[in-house]
C-alpha cells in the first residue's frame, strides 16, 4: 500500500484514471470478506460508573499496521491505523455524529446556499498549530486546493478525484472560506470529513517538500514527539488545544500516548494480557475470535472492551453481471440463496458476525431492517439452479477469485462447498491485489471476494454503482437505470428524510438484483486495561450526539485513565 | 603456469556466465504472454488518448519496440550505471534503485547473522563429534543434523515465531529494526530469522566438519603433535582445525544459494524489508521491472560469490588441489 | 579435468550433499531399520495418495461445524478438522496426492531432460560438454527459489490465465527448469567417471557404436547417482511447493500441505495442529527421502564418482 503513494505525481493527464486505480486498490486494501458482532451499537458500557474523567496518565496502543509512508495528508492513502494516529495530531472541518449527519468540528459553521452549490466554512477564533502558527482561512484554502490537487507544492492522488467538482476554493474573510462547486453538492459535509482522512495541516508541513510525511504540525489533541518507523511513534499532550468537554474542562485528558505497529492480532492480545500496551484495535475481518476472546475478559471486567458495527464496512462477493452465467438474474438469485451465511459464520467466527442485508449498515442512512435480500435456501437454490439450466441449456458453472490471504481463501472454500451442494459448478483461483483489480476493472471474472470501506454517507459510493457500461469501477459492469436514477437523485436531495428513503429504496434494488451477496458487517472492537475509559467514536463540541462508529478510529481527546 | 591458465578459463567463464545471465533476467519481462506493458499498466480506461499516450511513454522508455538485442543493451547500459529501472506506477515512477540501497543491507545482514550463529554452534558440535567419533554426543549430533536438514526453513520458521515469538513473548514476532537505532531491538528481531536460516547450515557445516576433521586427525602432522604431548584440546583447535576452515568457507560461500532462496521467504513471515520483501511486494504488484533488477543482482552476487570461492580454493589449498588432480 | 568447486554441493537447498558422511547405515550394505521405516512410509503415502478416493475418508472440501478448529481424535475424524471444519485427515491425504503430482511430475521431467543432456555431455564431452555445463551454470546461477518465483509468476499469475490446472502445470514444469541443472551435473560427473573405465574403452575398441554404449554400459552404472540425487531432488520440490504456497502463488483449488500450512497460519495460536499436521507429512517425507537418497549413495559407492 504504501508504494502506491505516489510522490511525484509527474503526469497530470494521466491522472483520471490513475485515480480510479487508486481509488480500487483503497478499497480492496484488505478485500476480504467480514466477518463480525451481534452486539447493535458500541460504546464502552463501564464508562457509567467510572466517575468523572481524570488528568494524566500515558497510553501504549497496539495499532494492526504502520504507516510507513507518513502523514502527507494530502499525499497519503490512510488506512484505519493511519487513521487513528492522525485523528490524535489532526482535526477535521466536520465530524459525523450520533444521526447520521455531519456537524462543523474545526469548523465553527458550515453553511451551504440555497441550491447547494456554494459552501461556506467559518472557522473557530483563536485556534493554533503545534508550531504556533494561526489557524486562518488561507491555509484552509490551501489545504482544500490540495487535497483537490491544485496546490503546486502538492500532489495529492486520492482527493483530486473525490473532490473533483470543486470549482474553486476563495479566502472571503480572515476566517470564512467559500468553495464553489460544479453541481449541486449535498452532501459535501461529510466529504470535509472522508473518512477522517482530511485533516488540516499547517502551512509549514504542507510547503515542506521533502519531509511532508514526517514533519507532522496539526491542530489536534496530540503533538508528535518522535517516530521510529514500524517501533513506536509517540504524541504528546497539546497545551493549547481548541477543545474542552462539556463541562468546560480542557481536553485532552491523557499526558501522552504512544502507538505502537504490531501486525499480528495473537501478539496485540498477548502485550495487553501482559501489561506491556493498554489497548488495542481488532477488527472481525482478521480478528473475529480475538473479539470473542475479549469478550470474555470483558465479562470478567479484564479487560474494558469497547465495540461497534455502526457504519462498518461491508463484505461481499460481487458478480460479473456482463456475461453468463451471471448477467442472468436466476443464476445471481440461485447464487444469493445458495449461501449458508448463517452456517458459515459459526464456523469461521464463532457465529459472532451479524449477516448483513445490504450495503448499508444499522445507523448509515439507507439502512432499512428488511432489504429483501435472501439467502440459506438451499431447496430453492437447487429448483433456480435447474431452472437456470432448463432455459440457457447450460450448466451453472463459474469461479470465484479473491486474494490469498488464510482469511478470504477459507471463506471461499466455504461458499464454492455451498454452490456445489446445490448442483452449481465451482472453482476457485486466487489473485495478487493489483492482478484482484486488474481483473475487476477489466470485468474478466465471473465471481469476487471484495470489501468496501466504510461510507458515512451514500453519497461516496456513487462512483463505484452508477452505469457499469462507461464506468470502469462499476466493478460488476451493471447498467441498472434504477440505481442510476436513485444515485442522482440522492446526489441532489437535501432533505435528510427524502434522502434516507431514495438511500432505503437503492439499497432494496440492490438486494432484487443481487449484483452483490452480502455476508457480514465488519465489527470494530478496542479493548483497554479496566483503568482506561472513554472510547467514543466521534463527538460534536457544539452539542449534539456521539458518532458511535470505531471502524475509523475514536476521539483520543476523549480517552481518560482513572489514577 | 597452470594455476593462471586455470584461472583465465574461471574468468572466461564467469564473464559468459554473468553474460546470460543477464541476458535471461533482463528478457524476462518480454517473456511474459501478452503485452507487457498492459502487464504493468492495469488500465480502467482503455481507450482515452491519456492511456494510449502513457502506454506509449512506457513503451519507449523500456525499448520494447527495439529488437531484444538493443532491449538487452540499453537496459545492461543502465544496470551497469546503477539505475535498476522504475516502479511503473500509473502517475509516475518510482527508482528501483532506491529500494535497493535500503534492502539489500537488510538481506545481507540477516545471512550473515545466519552464518555467524551457524559457525558458532557447528564447529564445536563438529569438532567435538569428530573428536569423540562413534560416542553417544556424535550419533546424536549426527541424528539431530540429519532431521535438521529435513525440516523446511519456514516450517521453523512459523514454529519459532508462534511459539518464542507468540506464545513466551520472549522476542517480537516480526518486524525491523536498524542496527544504528536500537542495537538490542535489532538483535531481538533478527534472532529467530537468522535462526530459522542457520539450522539447515548448522546441520551441513557439521557433518562437513565432522567428516573432515577425522580425515585430518589420521594425518601425520596431528599424529606427531599428539606424540609430542601436546595436549588432546590444543591439538583439536589449533592444528586439526585450520586446515577444515577452508573448506569451511568454500561451503559457506557455496550455500549463498540456498539462503538467499530461504531468506525470500523467511523475510516475507518475519515482515523484514529486504530484497526478499522486495521481490514478493513487486510479484504482488506485478513490477516485473523490479523483478528483473531483483533477480539480476541476486544472480551476479550470486555468481560473484560462487567464483571468488572457486578462485580461493583454487589458489589457497594446495593440499586440495593435489587431491583433485590425484582423483 | 578437475569439476569446478560448485560441483561438490549440489546447489540449492540439496540437503545431506555436502561431501558428508552418510549416517550411520552408511557402512551397511543394509537398509537397517531407518531405512526400511522410510521406505514403509514412502510407499504408505504413495498408496493412500493413489487410493484416496476408494479409502473410508470424509470429503476432503466439506465442512462440519462440530470439529472447527478442534484437535486430533475425533470420533469419526481421526486428525481432527482445521479453520473451516474440514477433516483433516482426508485433506492431508489428498494433499499427498498434489504434492507428490508436483514434486514427482517435476522431477521426473527434470531427471529425463536433465539426466539425457548429463549423460550426453559427460560420455561425448568436447564442446557440446562445455555449451552444456554452460547451461547448467547459467541456469545454477539463479538461486533455485527466486527464479521458480520469477517463473510462476509471470506464467501463472497473469489475470486470465490464473486457472488452477494453469498453475499447475505451471510449477510443474518451473520445478523441472530448477532441477534440471542439478540432475544435469550430477549426471554428468557421474558419467565422466564412469567413461574412463576398462570396460568402456573395451566396449569402443570392440566396435560397439557410441551412443549404444552410453545408454548400455555407462547409463546403468550412472543410475544409482542419478536416482540418489533424484530422491533429493523430489524433497526440495516438496519444500518449494510449500514455500510457493505461503507466498500465495501456489494452486488453491485442490488441498496440498503448502496450502494446508497457509491457510493454517492464522490459526496458529489457537488450533496448531492445522499446521502442525501437514508440516510433519512434509518433515517425515523429506526425512525418509534424503535416508533412502544416503543410503543408495552409500551403497553404489556413488559418492567417490560424483565429488
Amino acid at each position: 500500500m504504501s508504494r502506491a503513494s505516489v510522490r511525484s505525481s509527474r503526469r497530470g493527464g494521466a491522472r483520471r484514471w490513475a485515480v480510479l486505480i487508486a481509488l480500487a486498490v483503497l478499497a480492496t486494501a484488505c478485500a476480504s470478506v467480514s466477518s463480525g458482532s451481534t452486539q447493535p451499537s458500541g460504546g464502552d458500557d463501564d464508562d457509567a460508573d467510572a466517575g468523572p474523567p481524570q488528568y494524566g496518565g500515558r497510553m501504549v496502543y497496539g495499532l494492526e499496521a504502520e504507516t510507513t509512508s507518513g502523514w502527507c495528508l494530502q499525499e497519503a492513502q490512510l488506512a484505519i491505523s493511519g487513521i487513528q494516529v492522525a485523528r490524535a495530531i489532526y482535526d477535521t472541518l466536520t465530524v459525523p455524529d450520533g444521526e447520521g449527519g455531519f456537524r462543523p468540528f474545526l469548523a465553527q459553521s458550515v453553511e451551504p446556499n440555497a441550491d447547494y452549490t456554494q459552501w461556506t466554512i467559518t472557522l473557530r477564533e483563536g485556534v493554533v498549530f503545534h508550531d504556533g502558527s494561526p489557524l486562518t482561512a488561507e491555509v484552509v484554502k490551501n489545504n482544500l486546493d490540495a487535497y483537490r490537487g491544485e496546490y503546486p507544492a502538492r500532489s495529492s492522488l486520492l482527493f483530486s478525484f473525490v473532490l473533483q467538482d470543486i470549482e474553486t476554493v476563495e479566502v472571503t474573510g480572515p476566517l470564512e472560506v467559500t468553495v464553489t462547486t460544479s453541481r449541486p453538492w449535498v452532501a459535501f459535509p461529510s466529504f470535509l470529513y472522508s473518512s477522517g482522512r482530511l485533516g488540516i495541516t499547517g502551512q509549514a508541513q504542507l510547503d515542506d517538500a521533502e519531509n511532508c510525511g514526517r514533519n507532522l504540525i496539526g491542530t489536534g489533541p496530540f503533538k508528535l514527539e518522535e517516530w521510529r518507523v514500524n517501533d513506536h511513534l509517540t504524541v504528546v499532550r497539546n497545551e493549547n488545544y481548541w477543545r474542552t468537554d462539556e463541562n468546560g474542562n480542557q481536553l485532552p485528558y491523557l499526558d501522552e500516548i504512544e502507538f505502537r505497529p504490531m501486525v499480528e492480532a495473537q501478539q496485540r492480545v498477548n502485550a495487553l494480557k501482559s501489561g506491556e500496551i493498554d489497548a488495542f484495535h481488532v477488527s472481525s475481518n482478521t480478528g473475529a475470535l480475538t473479539i470473542d476472546e475479549m469478550r470474555a475478559l470483558d465479562e470478567a471486567e479484564q479487560v474494558n472492551l469497547a465495540e461497534s458495527e455502526a457504519n462498518a464496512e461491508v463484505g461481499f462477493l460481487m458478480l460479473n453481471a456482463t456475461r453468463p452465467p451471471f448477467n442472468n438474474p436466476i443464476a445471481r438469485r440461485a447464487a444469493a440463496l445458495a449461501l449458508e451465511r448463517e452456517l458459515s459464520n459459526e464456523i469461521l467466527s464463532r457465529g459472532i458476525a451479524t449477516l448483513a442485508n445490504g450495503p448499508f449498515p444499522p445507523g448509515s442512512i439507507g439502512y432499512v431492517e428488511e432489504t429483501g435480500y435472501e439467502s440459506d435456501d438451499p431447496e430453492q437454490a437447487r429448483e433456480l439452479v435447474e431452472q437456470y439450466e432448463r432455459e440457457t441449456g447450460e450448466r451453472l458453472a463459474f469461479q470465484i477469485g479473491g486474494p490469498p490471504d488464510p482469511e478470504t481463501v477459507a471463506l471461499v472454500a466455504l461458499a464454492r462447498e455451498q454452490f456445489e451442494a446445490v448442483g452449481m459448478d465451482v472453482s476457485t483461483t486466487t489473485f495478487e491485489q493489483s492482478a484482484l483489480i486488474q481483473t475487476a476493472i477489466e470485468k474478466n471474472y465471473d465471481a469476487l471476494t471484495f470489501r468496501n470501506y466504510p461510507a458515512l454517507d451514500p453519497d461516496n459510493l456513487y462512483v463505484w454503482w452508477y452505469n457499469g457500461e462507461t464506468n470502469p469501477v462499476n466493478f460488476m459492469g451493471f447498467n441498472d437505470p434504477e440505481v442510476n436514477d436513485l444515485l442522482d437523485r440522492g446526489r441532489v436531495t437535501a432533505d435528510p428524510a427524502q434522502r434516507n428513503e431514495i438511500y432505503q429504496e437503492l439499497n432494496r434494488e440492490l438486494a432484487r438484483e443481487n449484483y452483490m451477496l452480502w455476508a457480514s458487517w465488519t465489527i470494530w472492537a478496542v479493548p483497554m486495561q479496566p483503568e482506561f475509559h472513554n472510547v467514543v467514536g466521534a463527538r460534536p463540541p457544539d452539542g449534539g450526539s456521539d458518532y458511535e462508529g470505531l471502524a475509523l478510529g475514536h476521539d483520543m481527546a476523549l480517552v481518560w485513565k482513572e489514577q | 603456469m597452470v594455476l593462471a591458465r586455470e584461472l583465465g578459463k574461471r574468468f572466461l567463464l564467469l564473464v559468459l556466465v554473468l553474460f546470460l545471465v543477464t541476458l535471461f533476467t533482463s528478457l524476462l519481462l518480454s517473456m511474459t504472454p501478452g503485452d507487457p506493458v498492459d502487464t504493468l499498466l492495469p488500465v480502467a480506461d482503455e481507450n482515452s488518448e491519456e492511456v494510449q499516450q502513457r502506454k506509449a511513454e512506457v513503451r519507449e522508455r523500456l525499448n520494447l519496440d527495439e529488437p531484444l538485442w538493443t532491449q538487452y543493451t540499453a537496459w545492461l547500459g543502465d544496470f551497469v550505471r546503477g539505475d535498476f529501472g522504475d516502479y511503473f506506477r500509473v502517475s509516475g515512477e518510482d527508482p528501483v534503485g532506491d529500494t535497493v540501497k535500503e534492502a539489500l543491507p537488510v538481506s545481507l545482514q540477516l545471512m550473515v547473522y545466519s552464518q555467524i550463529l551457524a559457525l558458532l554452534i557447528a564447529i564445536p558440535v563438529g569438532v567435538v563429534a569428530a573428536y569423540r567419533a562413534g560416542s553417544w554426543f556424535d550419533k546424536g549430533a549426527n541424528t539431530t543434523a540429519f532431521a535438521l536438514l529435513s525440516v523446511p526453513s519456514f516450517v521453523l520458521g512459523l514454529a519459532l515465531a508462534y511459539y518464542i515469538g507468540v506464545w513466551l513473548n520472549w522476542v517480537p514476532p516480526s518486524g525491523y529494526v536498524p542496527f544504528g537505532e536500537d542495537a538490542v531491538e535489532h538483535v531481538k528481531r533478527m534472532v529467530l530469522p537468522a535462526l530459522s536460516l542457520a539450522a539447515a547450515q548448522i546441520a551441513v557445516y557439521m557433518r562437513l566438519l565432522r567428516s573432515d576433521m577425522m580425515q585430518t586427525l589420521q594425518e601425520d602432522f596431528v599424529q606427531m603433535a599428539r606424540s609430542k604431548g601436546i595436549s588432546d584440546r590444543r591439538v583439536l583447535w589449533r592444528h586439526a582445525l585450520r586446515p577444515s576452515s577452508l573448506t569451511l568457507l568454500t561451503v559457506a560461500g557455496l550455500n549463498v544459494g540456498t539462503l538467499i532462496g530461504n531468506a525470500l521467504v523467511i523475510e516475507v513471515l518475519f515482515s523484514i524489508p529486504g530484497l526478499g520483501t522486495a521481490i514478493f511486494q513487486a510479484i504482488t504488484e506485478r513490477q516485473y521491472v523490479a523483478l528483473q533488477s531483483f533477480v539480476a543482482i541476486i544472480a551476479i552476487i550470486f555468481v560473484l560469490v560462487n567464483f571468488a570461492v572457486d578462485v580461493l580454493y583454487t589458489v589457497v589449498d594446495p593440499r586440495i588441489r593435489h587431491a583433485r588432480a590425484r582423483s | 579435468m578437475p569439476e569446478p568447486v560448485a560441483d561438490r554441493v549440489p546447489t540449492a537447498a540439496a540437503p545431506a550433499g555436502n561431501g558428508a558422511e552418510p549416517v550411520e547405515a552408511a557402512p551397511t550394505r543394509k537398509l537397517g531399520l531407518m531405512g526400511w521405516l522410510s521406505l514403509i512410509w514412502l510407499v504408505g503415502i504413495t498408496l493412500a495418495a493413489v487410493l484416496a478416493p476408494v479409502l473410508p475418508l470424509s470429503d476432503p472440501d466439506e465442512s462440519f461445524l462440530r470439529i472447527v478448529r478442534e484437535p486430533p481424535i475425533q470420533p469419526g475424524h481421526l486428525l481432527g478438522g482445521d479453520g473451516n471444519g474440514r477433516d483433516i485427515l482426508a485433506r492431508v491425504i489428498y494433499g499427498t496426492r498434489t504434492s507428490l503430482t508436483i514434486s514427482v511430475g517435476a522431477v521426473g521431467l527434470g531427471l529425463i531432460v536433465g539426466g539425457f543432456l548429463g549423460l550426453v555431455a559427460g560420455f561425448f564431452r568436447g564442446r557440446i560438454d562445455t555449451i552444456l555445463s554452460t547451461l547448467f551454470n547459467v541456469l545454477l546461477a539463479i538461486p533455485s527459489l527466486v527464479l521458480l518465483l520469477a517463473l510462476v509468476t509471470i506464467y501463472a499469475s497473469s489475470d486470465e490465465n490464473a486457472s488452477n490446472a494453469r498453475r499447475m502445470v505451471v510449477l510443474i514444469v518451473a520445478l523441472a527448469i530448477v532441477s534440471v541443472p542439478l540432475l544435469g551435473r550430477i549426471t554428468r560427473a557421474s558419467t565422466l567417471a564412469w567413461s574412463e573405465r576398462e570396460f568402456v574403452k573395451a566396449a569402443a575398441v570392440l566396435g560397439a557404436r557410441p551412443w549404444r554404449i552410453m545408454f548400455r554400459e555407462v547409463l546403468p552404472n550412472v543410475l544409482p547417482a542419478m536416482m540418489s540425487i533424484t530422491l533429493l531432488g523430489i524433497g526440495i520440490a516438496i519444500v518449494f511447493e510449500g514455500a510457493i504456497s505461503l507466498l500465495g502463488l501456489g494452486v488453491s483449488d485442490v488441498p496440498s500441505w503448502g496450502n494446508m500450512i497457509a491457510s493454517g497460519r492464522p490459526e496458529l495460536a489457537r488450533a496448531p495442529h492445522i499446521v502442525a499436521i501437514p508440516s510433519i507429512a512434509i518433515f517425515l517425507t523429506v526425512l525418509s527421502l534424503n535416508y533412502l537418497g544416503d543410503v543408495i549413495r552409500a551403497r553404489f559407492d556413488v559418492r567417490e564418482a560424483v565429488l
